[in-house]
């Protein structure tokens, strides 16, 4: 299910293209926003949220117009911001309950939930603790207690492990993954660290230079075209090589013991074929997977593409 | 580690909600809890009522005197000749320096400091408008700046009404109560108006701070300088020229006290240290309503208008 459709989204500061007729779909669950620095990652959930004004283009975010719907889009989303932000003067419990308040919530209520939600972000320690006196990484899980305290239904995390160290980031992907799974809320990670984004979204949108360059699931964006198998044998074997390029299969040069083929059919086929030719070689047959490249290697593809 | 019996599991909200009208409310509410948190804000709220706290002192003793010498020293009281509503003038001029006071403690950093601290995108990013944040920030010195001129007014008027009734303190002017609630709005007004557009321009409540310090002090100089002036013209016999009349109301106090004295419908009379004509020659008649009322409501206007366009969640640089 689409949770906000994109089209011919264009944004300008002055002479300068941030986005340029960038379209996109935003399915459920938890898609990363990939791109470089200056991609217009930013710049796309600040005009999502009615921050900035598109110069044309339309958006539908959770059911609702983005040029008319403003506020009823903005009590649907969360936004966990990149830059530290907090309300001064406030404690955690305070601000994260005024920020319940700001989204409508009754008084009590927002306490309760604050509570609640500074529990699950790890800060139930800290909830009384001035919010200024905060470390990067309990800043950085404030921001996230703030944006889910009114139950939205779209969270938008914008470079969510800024300034964090190992463990702190290893936590708030453990937090980020853990709420977008199962919880009934979609998300979209804004950030440029390919590791992070593998680890908790199950989709990406790449972006460049404000457009769109590709959109999918991670498999897919992974997988390599004719979807070509990786062997891997116990030693090198120029005869099962020579054997299985005699039965009309594409086989490219061995890395270490590892040989990618290609040959058209399913991956059950392919691998009944390989066996056959190990035993009748004397192969031994180590590793047989479905080969791939990583996300760095697609991401790459996807930028550099015109 | 959680104990056992903590549910630490995320749940969606599905609760009640305030209706949209409300939000201002909030901001509005977290301003004044953050104000009336600070000592200073009690201390200056109680020394803006020091002018009250006189006159009472001062009639307590005029009736205690009069009580016990007699009918002769009834004759001489000071209370025969008091102009009851120029009592609640003088004690709005006194307590403008400490009303001054506060709404430098509750409003210098109001917006200044959400800038620094980019809580904009915590506002904005909720369904809350501009319009929201800029009545609830302007309510969240509005209304403890009016408390604190109100409640000792108040109290005082009913004091008044109760003791001195029969020394004309109803026949005077029986439209003062109606008078006084109009009064009482003017502090409010101005400082939660001119504060908004001065924190709104900076990163920093302290910068804020000091320069709407700088205007206020800068022109009460002018409305002291004109006072003076007329004082010496009339000492003199002879009448200032209207320019001194009209600067003298040229500053944050000065603009205030001709209001106050606007709908009052008074010149105002002698404070109780400088009876007769040495208080007198201090007097600066009532200005024009026609012409202060709508340039006090210009500047109101145009520096909510300033703060509005100040406010914005992002810096978008054209």
């Amino acid at each position: 299910m689409t949770v906000a459709t994109i089209q011919n989204l264009v944004v300008q500061y002055g002479n300068f293209t941030a986005l340029n007729g960038f379209s996109c779909e935003i399915q459920e669950g938890c898609t990363g926003l990939l791109g470089p620095n200056g991609a217009g990652k930013t710049t796309l959930i600040k005009t999502i949220l009615g921050f900035i004004k598109p110069t044309s283009g339309t958006a539908t975010v959770l059911g609702y117009d983005m040029a008319t719907a403003g506020k009823s889009i903005r009590q649907k989303v969360g936004l966990m911001p990149e830059q530290d932000c907090h309300i001064p003067g406030t404690s955690a419990v305070q601000f994260v309950a005024y920020a319940g308040e700001l989204a409508g919530m009754p008084e009590g209520q927002a306490i309760r939930r604050a509570h609640e939600v500074l529990d699950y972000c790890g800060l139930g320690e800290a909830r009384y603790r001035n919010v200024e006196t905060y470390s990067t990484g309990m800043k950085q899980r404030i921001k996230l207690a703030q944006a889910l305290v009114h139950g939205p239904k779209l969270l938008l995390l914008d470079e969510p492990t800024n300034g964090l160290d190992p463990a702190g980031r290893e936590e708030m992907l453990d937090l980020v993954r853990s709420v977008s799974h199962g919880k009934g809320l979609s998300v979209l990670v804004s950030s440029h660290l390919l590791p992070d984004i593998e680890r908790v979204c199950d989709r990406v949108i790449v972006v460049m230079k404000g457009q769109l360059r590709a959109q999918g699931t991670i498999k897919e964006l992974k997988s390599l075209e004719g979807r070509p198998i990786d062997v891997e044998l116990r030693e090198n074997s120029p005869t099962f090589v020579t054997a299985l390029q005699s039965k009309g299969i594409m086989v490219m040069p061995p890395k270490r013991t590892t040989y990618r083929i290609q040959m058209p059919g399913i991956p059950e086929e392919v691998a009944k074929v390989v066996y056959q030719t190990a035993r009748e070689t004397g192969a031994q047959v180590r590793g047989f997977v479905v080969a791939e490249r990583s996300l760095e290697d697609a991401f790459l593809e996807a930028i550099s593409a015109q | 580690m959680a104990s056992p019996i903590a549910d630490l599991t995320y749940r969606n909200y599905d609760g009640p909600l305030e209706p949209a009208m409300n939000r201002w409310w909030a901001i509005a509410k977290l301003s004044i809890k953050l104000s009336i948190k600070k000592k200073g804000f009690w201390l200056w709220a109680s020394m803006s009522a020091f002018w009250y706290v006189i006159l009472l002192i001062v009639f307590y003793f005029n009736d205690s005197v009069t009580q016990n010498v007699g009918p002769a020293a009834q004759k001489l009281s000071l209370m025969n000749n008091l102009i009851w509503k120029d009592q609640f003038l003088n004690s709005f001029s006194e307590s403008q320096l400490f009303l001054f006071i506060l709404a430098l403690l509750t409003g210098a950093g109001t917006i200044a400091n959400d800038n620094r601290a980019k809580a904009l995108l915590v506002y904005l990013s909720k369904p809350c408008s501009k319009l929201d944040y800029v009545i609830g920030k302007w309510m969240g010195i509005f209304i403890p700046i009016t408390l604190v001129t109100a409640i000792p007014a108040i109290v005082f008027y009913v004091y008044c009404l109760m003791s001195y009734r029969a020394l004309g303190f109803w026949t005077q002017d029986p439209w003062l109560i109606v008078k006084l609630c109009l009064m009482v709005l003017i502090p409010g007004i101005t400082y939660s108006s001119i504060t908004l557009a001065i924190s709104s321009l900076f990163q920093q409540g302290r910068l804020a701070g000091g320069v709407f310090a700088g205007v206020y002090f800068i022109s009460y100089f002018v409305t002291l300088a004109m006072e003076g002036f007329n004082a010496s013209q009339q000492m003199q016999g002879q009448s200032p020229p209207d320019i001194v009349k009209n600067l003298f109301y040229c500053s944050v106090d000065g603009i205030q006290i001709g209001m106050a004295k606007v709908i009052l419908g008074t010149n105002g009379s002698p404070k109780l240290p400088f009876p007769g004509q040495m208080g007198k020659n201090l007097i600066v008649p009532a200005p024009s309503g026609w012409i202060i009322v709508p340039i006090f409501l210009l500047i109101c206007g145009v520096s909510v208008l300033l703060a509005w366009s100040q406010i914005r969640a992002v810096e978008v640089v054209n």
